[in-house]
């Protein structure tokens, strides 16, 4: 039928603005990905300072990123978001947030530490056994296994991937949060902000490098997946203690139905949580742990299927696999309970010694932490009523404190309390702010992932200038492993530069200088070359080389340390002792002889 | 085409088109390492260790989410490389080639999902 010319021209005109929002949000992705890409390529590493990226970031970076931001919010905003332009835009935006440094120093692996990691997989590699049982890598070893298989099929070393690995952590950690999210919500849109806000509450926490870690946290996700999707149990078990299930009414009134399973399907979901809850026991120390202490407190609140048999299980398996390994435990971490003081074992690394940018970016993230879990704690305490509809999420999200109460984990245990309570506290705060009305949540979600985002990125771009690392100052430790006798004496003035990335690192005395507080013991002062060659030559080796570098540079001005560094790299300069083996635009190599 | 293959006829179930992906990926996996050149080899190395060992078992299981289903695919390949790999260093048998079994385990039991077809393992209760 032919409609009048008047309604098809009225009809034209209705759908302009409508088909108009339509291409907004896809126009600001294809902008934001160009803007932040455009920017990123005029950033120079060389101008990037003490503050970080951010500081040395140029307009169109900012924009960039500011275009995802408001282009994912608008999308949310619509009464039908598209999924497939929400996914894009987080893709987009865990791109963009974790490629940036790899970019900016042409995919040289950011941290000092993921180098021993690398080593650690080329070992096996290359020897295809553990080769030091006194090594805590190599006897939890299932990351570095699998990255050596893949290195090896592959034909390519880990360092040609390495740094890549926050990007692709990310990335699957995020599939697997939308996914967990998602059954835990009817609401279209609460997962993508949820996961939005986590990315930006996330950043700067920088577990997700190439490492143990990383992995185990991905797989702890999986295993959360999978107790949501099929562990859940429909009504919590009848208890003996009448003040427990008193407690568990309480607690857990309102609760949603979780979803229906089959006896069959359980079990067999308890077989998979068992398979992957090993790979993860096998991978690292600490997460097996944190996985352990999230599932207790669900079974504790009656909330999983056959939850004490769940438990048992994997304490079977934490147990069975640390039993003959705890030695090791003890002498690096004294124990799995190392100390009960709570505040100690949460004030994080000891010793950090506060200088102006790394003092500002610290309280940085002091802030975005509180800020996390002070919204989350307000989101569970505005449904006093109906506790229930937050319980699993409010549960999971404050369990992980528990950790505190045995471990320090090297001064690393408030960040995996962090990491482990950032996804439910992200979901908690997005149901806060999904349920504002009108033009406030677009504005809210706006302004608190836009907060979130700002803090969490100068958490993790702050130290960028200390912590990545150039080409050349890789070269030139891939110089010192190629040409170095095996059994001679490599020494660092400052505890920063790629090192142990060879198979054979352990053929190597591998010394820092003691002089830098952070590091323990700090007897020596630099400044008196003297007092350094003293230390050396007490060292026992004939020669030794002792590496200088531009990010040895950078940390001690950051961190003010290692006390008379600077003196150190002038005195040997002009020291005809400390004779120059290898030079690069980054990085000079002495060897020196003496006694 | 045999009567007992609706899975075939219906590839857009979440598990029916895991096990599309398990056989896609395992064949991929096996075709880029075959490959010369170190940027195909390596992603047919990370291929295999992601994709056809857990589409393997997800092909049977349905999570009611494609992107559980898809994550839960990733990270079982993982977790079953991570353990395969470390049980090959633990008894000092390093053979990295024997990866490749994975390819074979997710085409197997992959195609075994389609041919058979039907309702995923275990479903739930109606």
């Amino acid at each position: 039928m032919r409609r009048p010319a008047g309604a098809r021209g009225a009809s034209v005109l209705r759908g302009a603005p409508v088909r108009r929002s339509l291409a907004v949000q896809p126009g600001l992705l294809l902008a934001g990905i160009g803007l932040w890409a455009f920017g990123v390529s005029q950033i120079d590493r060389q101008a990037i300072g003490p503050y970080g990226v951010l500081a040395s970031a140029n307009a169109w970076f900012f924009l960039g990123l500011a275009a995802l931001l408001a282009g994912m919010v608008a999308e949310l905003s619509r009464s039908r978001p598209r999924a497939w332009l929400l996914g894009a835009f987080l893709v987009a935006l865990i791109v963009a947030i974790h490629t940036t440094v790899p970019l900016l120093y042409g995919g040289t692996p950011e941290y000092a530490w993921v180098y021993k990691h690398v080593g650690v997989a080329q070992a096996f590699g290359q020897y295809h056994r553990v080769t030091d049982t006194s090594n805590i890598y190599q006897e939890w070893p299932a990351l570095f296994t699998t990255v050596a298989s893949i290195s090896s099929l592959g034909n390519a070393g880990p360092l040609s991937f390495a740094a890549w690995g926050p990007v692709a952590f990310e990335l699957a950690d995020g599939l697997l949060l939308l996914g967990i999210f998602r059954l835990l919500t009817g609401d279209r849109r609460l997962p993508y902000l949820a996961v939005l806000l986590y990315e930006g509450l996330i950043a700067w926490v920088g577990q997700d490098y190439l490492s143990p870690q990383a992995f185990g946290y991905l797989l702890w996700l999986a295993i959360m997946a999978i107790v949501i999707r099929w562990l859940l149990a429909p009504t919590p078990a009848h208890c003996r203690w009448r003040f427990v299930n008193t407690a568990r009414e309480f607690l857990l009134r309102g609760r949603p139905t979780p979803a229906d399973a089959s006896t069959a399907m359980r079990w067999i979901a308890l077989a998979l949580v068992a398979v992957i809850y090993f790979a993860i026991v096998a991978a690292h120390q600490l997460t097996p742990y944190m996985a352990l202490l999230g599932v207790a407190a669900l079974v504790v609140l009656g909330l999983v299927w056959r939850g004490w048999l769940v438990l048992g299980l994997l304490a079977v398996i934490a147990i069975g696999f640390l039993a003959p390994r705890y030695g090791l435990i003890t002498s690096q971490f004294g124990g799995v309970f190392s100390g009960g003081d709570v505040f100690e074992n949460a004030s994080g690394s000891q010793g950090i010694l506060h200088k102006a940018a790394e003092l500002r970016t610290g309280e940085v993230v002091h802030v975005l932490a509180a800020a996390m879990w002070l919204g989350a704690a307000v989101a569970i305490a505005l449904r006093w009523r109906s506790l229930g509809r937050v319980a699993l999420p409010a549960v999971l999200a404050f369990s992980p404190f528990v950790v505190l109460g045995v471990q320090s984990y090297g001064g690393e245990a408030i960040y995996r309390v962090f990491l482990f309570s950032a996804p439910w506290c992200a979901l908690l705060i997005a149901e806060l702010i999904a349920e504002l009305r009108g033009t406030l949540r677009p504005l809210v979600s706006a302004l608190v992932c836009a907060a979130a985002l700002v803090a969490g990125l100068q958490g993790l771009y702050g130290p960028t200038a200390v912590y990545a690392f150039t080409p050349p100052e890789l070269a030139a430790s891939l110089w010192l492993y190629g040409h170095a006798p095996p059994g001679s004496l490599l020494i660092l003035p400052a505890d920063n530069f790629p090192g142990l990335e060879a198979a054979n690192y352990a053929a190597y005395d591998f010394q820092i200088m003691p002089a830098d507080p952070q590091n323990g013991a700090s007897f020596l002062d630099e400044g008196s070359l003297g007092d350094v060659e003293q230390w050396i030559d007490s060292l026992g080796h004939p020669s030794a080389y002792v590496v200088f570098s531009q990010s040895m540079d950078n940390y001690a001005s950051y961190f003010g340390y290692p006390k008379g560094y600077d003196q150190l790299a002038k005195a040997v300069a002009a020291d005809s002792a400390w004779r120059v083996v290898y030079r690069n635009a980054d990085v000079v190599i002495y060897r020196v002889t003496l006694g | 085409m045999t009567v007992r293959s609706p899975a075939l006829r219906q590839p857009r179930t979440r598990t029916g088109l895991t096990a599309w992906a398990g056989i896609a990926a395992s064949v991929a996996a096996v075709a880029l390492l075959a490959v010369p050149g170190r940027a195909p080899n390596l992603a047919g190395a990370f291929l295999l260790a992601s994709v056809p060992v857990g589409a393997a078992v997800m092909c049977w299981v349905d999570s009611g989410e494609g992107l559980v289903q898809a994550g839960l695919t990733l990270v079982l390949s993982l977790a079953v490389t991570a353990i395969v790999t470390a049980i090959m260093i633990w008894l000092t048998v390093w053979q990295p080639r024997a990866l490749f079994a994975f390819a074979v385990i997710g085409v197997v039991s992959c195609a075994a999902r389609l041919v058979r077809g039907g309702r995923p393992c275990c479903a739930e209760r109606r």
